[in-house]
C-alpha cells in the first residue's frame, strides 16, 4: 500500500490575469528524490517542461532527470526496446492514446495511485479513452483533432464566387462536405504554384486519415471481432476521394512522402486554399512571422462524409508512470504537476487542446478578454469538434503494425499501381493475418 | 584464450541469440514470446512473401549500381587529384567532406534538394523552362535514382581516398618506361596503372560493401522505402519490421536471409582481389 499522500489540498490556482475552477493539487515532499524521465521532444512539446519542471521541483524539493527526449515515433521505439531488455528503469515517459495499448502492463493503474478527486478535474471520456483494459495508464496532456483551415480572402474574392457557381451549381462557401472539398480544391488549384488542398501521405498519418473518413463514410475498419470490413463501399469510396484529388493534381505530386510538418508548413507557405489539421498549429498558421497566410484563415469544423458523419480522427498526449517506479508518490505528483490547470493553461496559450473542462473556460474567457477573434474561434471550434466530432482509433495493440500494412496498399491505390478494390483486399488479407496472430480469432 | 572468451560474448552470443529470436514469435513487446519455438515458421513466411523479395533484389540492384557508381567516381576523382602537383592536400581535405556528414544529415539535405514543391532541383530546372515540377521522390525509378545520387554523393570519397591511396604507390618506372616505349595515355592506364590498382579497388569493394548499409538513414529520410514500396530496401523493411511492428523474430529472420547476400558480396570481391594480387605477382 503506498503510503498516503502528504498533502492533498483544494485550492484556487491563479496564473495569468484568469483563474480556472478551483483543483485539487497534488505537492508533498519529496526531497532527496530523482526522478528519471523520458519525454516527447520538439518545439511545441518542451516549452511545458522549461516552466513545470523548476516548479515542480521548487515545491516539493524533489529532482527530474530527463534520460531521454525525442520525438514520439522514436520514443516508442525505445521504449520497445527497453520492454525487451527489462530494463525500465525510468518512472515518468510521455505516452499517446494510440500508442498506449502496446506496452503491456509496465504502466501503473493510475486508478489506484490518483484521489479521485484529481480525477475528477480532467474530461471523463478523455479518460476513458486513456483506459487500457481497464487500467488507466496515462495522465492526458493535451487532446487532439483536426479541423478545416483555409485562406479567407478565396472565399471572399467575388470572381471566384461568380465562376465557382457557374461551374458546380451551388455557392462557394467553406466546405460542409468532403466532395465539397474535393470540388473547391481542384477548383482552387493552379498547380504548380498554389493547390486546392494536401493530405499527409505515409506511415500511421495517411491511414488515420483513411480512416476518419471511412467513419465519416458510415463504415468501419474492423467488426466487434475485429475481421477487418475497410474492403467497403465506404472503405473505396474513402480512398477514391484521396486518388481523385490526387489525378486532379489539387495536392502537390510530393504529397505520398508528406508527414505533419510538411502540410503545417505548406499552408503557412500560402500556397496552399485548405488544409485539415491539428490546432496545435493555429498560433504558428497566425504568426506573420511564420506564415504568409497570417491574418487571412478561416476555420470550420472537419467536414462530413458521406454517412452524415463528420471526420474527428483524435488522441491525445499524455504522461505514464512505469510499474518499475520506486517513488510512484513523487511520480503522481509530478504526473499531477504535467497536466495541472498550470500546465495546460501554459500549452493552452500555445494553441493545444487542454483535457480539462476548467482550462477550456479559462482560455476562451482570457481570448475574449484579449479580444484575440482568432484564437477564439480556434477555441471554440475545437471544443465542439473535441465534444461532439471526435472518435479514436481502435485502442490495440496491433494499431501502429496495422496502419504499416495498410499504408503502402493506400499508397499504391494513389499512384495508380493498383485499383482501390485490389489495393483494399491486399491491405485486408495483411490486416486479417495480423488480428489472426494477435489472437483476435 | 581471453580474445577467445572476448569474442565469444561479444560477438558469438549475440549472433546466436539473434539466430535463436529468428525461430521464435518474438515481439519487443512481449518479452515471454522469446522462449516459444515456431521452427521455420518465420522463414516459411517469408519464403512466399513477394514484398520481401522484391525488396532482396531491388537491395541487390542498389549494391551492384552505386557500388560501381561510386568506383567508376572515385576512380575519376582520384586520378585527377593524383595528376595535381599545387594543392594537393587541400583538395585531399575538400574531397572527405561528404564523409564527415551523419547519413541522417545528407537524408535531409537530399530531401530538401528532390522536393518536389520548394526542393533546389525543381526550382533549378524551372529557370530553363521545366515549369511541371518533376516528383523525384515519387516516381519508381526517380525516387531510386535520388536516393542512389545521396548515397554516391555521401560515400564516392572513400572509393577516392582509397584509391588515391594506391594510385600514390604505384612505381613510377614502369610508367616512365612505357611512355619512352611510345605507349599512349590509355594504354598506361590500362596495362600499368589499372592492374596495380586493382587490389585497391577491390578492397575498396569489400569495405563499401559491409558498409554500405549505413545508407539505411539515407533512405529512411528521404523515402522511408515509399510511396507505395516502390523504394523499399531490406535495411528500411527489416528495421521496419523490428522496431515498429516490434515483430523481432521475424525482422531477426529477415536479416539471416540478407546475410546471405552480405557473404556472397564480400566472398566475390575476397576472391576477385586474390585474383588480381596473383596476377600482379605474376607479371
Amino acid at each position: 500500500m503506498l503510503r498516503l499522500f502528504l498533502s492533498l489540498i483544494l485550492a484556487v490556482s491563479f496564473f495569468g490575469s484568469f483563474s480556472a475552477k478551483a483543483e485539487t493539487e497534488l505537492w508533498g515532499d519529496y526531497s532527496g528524490v530523482t526522478l528519471r524521465v523520458k519525454l516527447i521532444g520538439g518545439g511545441q512539446y518542451e516549452g511545458l517542461y522549461n516552466e513545470v519542471i523548476p516548479w515542480w521541483e521548487e515545491n516539493t524539493g524533489g529532482k527530474i532527470e530527463i534520460v531521454t527526449q525525442k520525438n514520439h515515433f522514436e520514443l516508442d521505439k525505445e521504449i520497445k526496446k527497453d520492454i525487451a531488455s527489462g530494463n525500465l528503469d525510468f518512472c515518468v515517459a510521455s505516452n499517446h492514446t494510440s500508442f498506449a495499448s502496446q506496452y503491456g502492463d509496465i504502466y501503473t493503474d493510475l486508478n489506484n495511485i490518483m484521489p479521485a478527486s484529481v480525477l475528477a478535474d480532467y474530461t471523463p471520456l478523455i479518460l476513458e479513452h486513456s483506459t487500457v483494459n481497464g487500467r488507466l495508464v496515462q495522465m492526458p496532456r493535451h487532446s487532439d483533432v483536426s479541423n478545416l483551415y483555409y485562406q479567407k480572402s478565396l472565399y471572399e474574392d467575388a470572381d471566384n464566387k461568380a465562376n465557382f457557381k457557374a461551374k458546380y451549381g451551388y455557392d462557394l462557401t467553406p466546405p460542409e462536405t468532403w466532395d465539397q472539398v474535393k470540388d473547391q480544391a481542384i477548383f482552387f488549384s493552379n498547380p504548380p504554384d498554389f493547390y486546392g488542398t494536401q493530405y499527409v501521405g505515409k506511415e500511421e498519418a495517411i491511414a488515420g486519415r483513411f480512416y476518419e473518413l471511412v467513419i465519416a463514410n458510415g463504415g468501419a475498419l474492423f467488426d466487434e471481432d475485429y475481421r477487418p470490413i475497410f474492403n467497403s463501399p465506404a472503405g473505396v469510396e474513402a480512398l477514391q476521394w484521396f486518388i481523385d484529388l490526387y489525378n486532379a493534381k489539387a495536392v502537390p505530386d510530393g504529397v505520398l512522402n508528406y508527414l505533419w510538418d510538411d502540410t503545417g508548413l505548406g499552408f503557412a507557405s500560402g500556397t496552399i486554399a485548405m488544409n485539415l489539421d491539428w490546432a496545435g498549429w493555429a498560433g504558428f498558421f497566425n504568426d506573420p512571422e511564420n506564415s504568409k497566410v497570417a491574418g487571412d484563415i478561416g476555420l470550420v469544423r472537419a467536414p462530413m462524409g458521406s454517412g452524415g458523419l463528420r471526420t474527428g480522427w483524435s488522441g491525445s498526449h499524455s504522461f505514464s508512470m512505469t510499474e518499475s517506479c520506486p517513488d510512484k508518490e513523487a511520480a503522481a505528483s509530478f504526473l499531477w504537476a504535467l497536466t495541472s490547470n498550470k500546465a495546460q493553461m501554459i500549452e493552452a496559450r500555445g494553441g493545444l487542446s487542454p483535457t480539462r473542462p476548467a482550462i477550456w473556460d479559462a482560455i476562451i474567457a482570457e481570448k475574449k478578454a484579449e479580444g484575440d477573434e482568432f484564437m477564439l474561434m480556434v477555441f471554440e471550434t475545437f471544443k465542439m469538434s473535441l465534444a461532439e466530432d471526435a472518435f479514436t482509433p481502435p485502442l490495440i495493440p496491433e494499431w501502429i503494425e496495422f496502419t504499416n500494412a495498410l499504408y503502402p496498399e493506400l499508397q499504391a491505390a494513389i499512384l495508380g499501381d493498383k485499383s482501390p478494390e485490389d489495393a483494399l483486399a491486399t491491405a485486408s488479407k495483411k490486416a486479417t493475418e495480423i488480428m489472426e496472430d494477435a489472437g483476435y480469432f | 584464450m581471453p580474445t577467445l572468451i572476448i569474442l565469444t560474448c561479444v560477438v558469438l552470443l549475440p549472433l546466436l541469440l539473434s539466430l535463436w529470436t529468428s525461430f521464435t514469435p518474438f515481439k519487443l513487446t512481449k518479452p515471454d514470446t522469446l522462449y516459444r519455438f515456431v521452427g521455420f515458421r518465420n522463414y516459411e513466411r517469408l519464403i512466399g512473401d513477394l514484398d520481401f523479395w522484391i525488396a532482396f533484389g531491388r537491395t541487390v540492384l542498389f549494391l551492384a549500381i552505386a557500388l560501381n557508381l561510386e568506383l567508376v567516381f572515385g576512380l575519376g576523382i582520384a586520378l585527377l587529384i593524383n595528376k595535381i602537383t599545387y594543392g594537393q592536400r587541400t583538395l585531399r581535405t575538400l574531397m572527405m567532406f561528404p564523409m564527415m556528414f551523419s547519413p541522417i544529415l545528407v537524408g535531409f539535405q537530399w530531401k530538401y534538394i528532390f522536393n518536389d514543391n520548394i526542393g533546389l532541383m525543381n526550382n533549378f530546372l524551372r529557370e530553363f523552362g521545366v515549369i511541371q515540377p518533376i516528383p523525384w521522390l515519387v516516381d519508381g525509378i526517380l525516387a531510386n535514382v535520388s536516393i542512389m545520387a545521396a548515397e554516391i554523393w555521401s560515400s564516392t570519397s572513400v572509393f577516392a581516398i582509397l584509391l588515391l591511396a594506391g594510385l600514390l604507390g604505384i612505381p613510377k618506372d614502369p610508367i616512365e618506361a612505357a611512355k619512352v616505349d611510345g605507349c599512349n595515355s590509355w594504354q598506361v592506364f590500362k596495362n600499368i596503372t589499372l592492374p596495380f590498382l586493382m587490389p585497391f579497388v577491390f578492397i575498396a569493394m569489400t569495405i563499401r560493401s559491409l558498409d554500405v548499409a549505413r545508407a539505411y538513414d539515407i533512405v529512411q529520410m528521404m523515402t522511408g522505402g515509399g510511396p507505395a514500396k516502390r523504394t523499399e530496401l531490406l535495411w528500411t523493411l527489416i528495421s521496419r519490421t523490428g522496431y515498429v511492428d516490434a515483430k523481432m523474430g521475424m525482422a531477426n529472420a529477415m536479416s539471416y536471409i540478407s546475410i546471405f547476400l552480405s557473404i556472397a558480396f564480400t566472398f566475390f570481391f575476397f576472391y576477385k582481389l586474390v585474383e588480381a594480387r596473383q596476377r600482379l605477382s605474376y607479371e
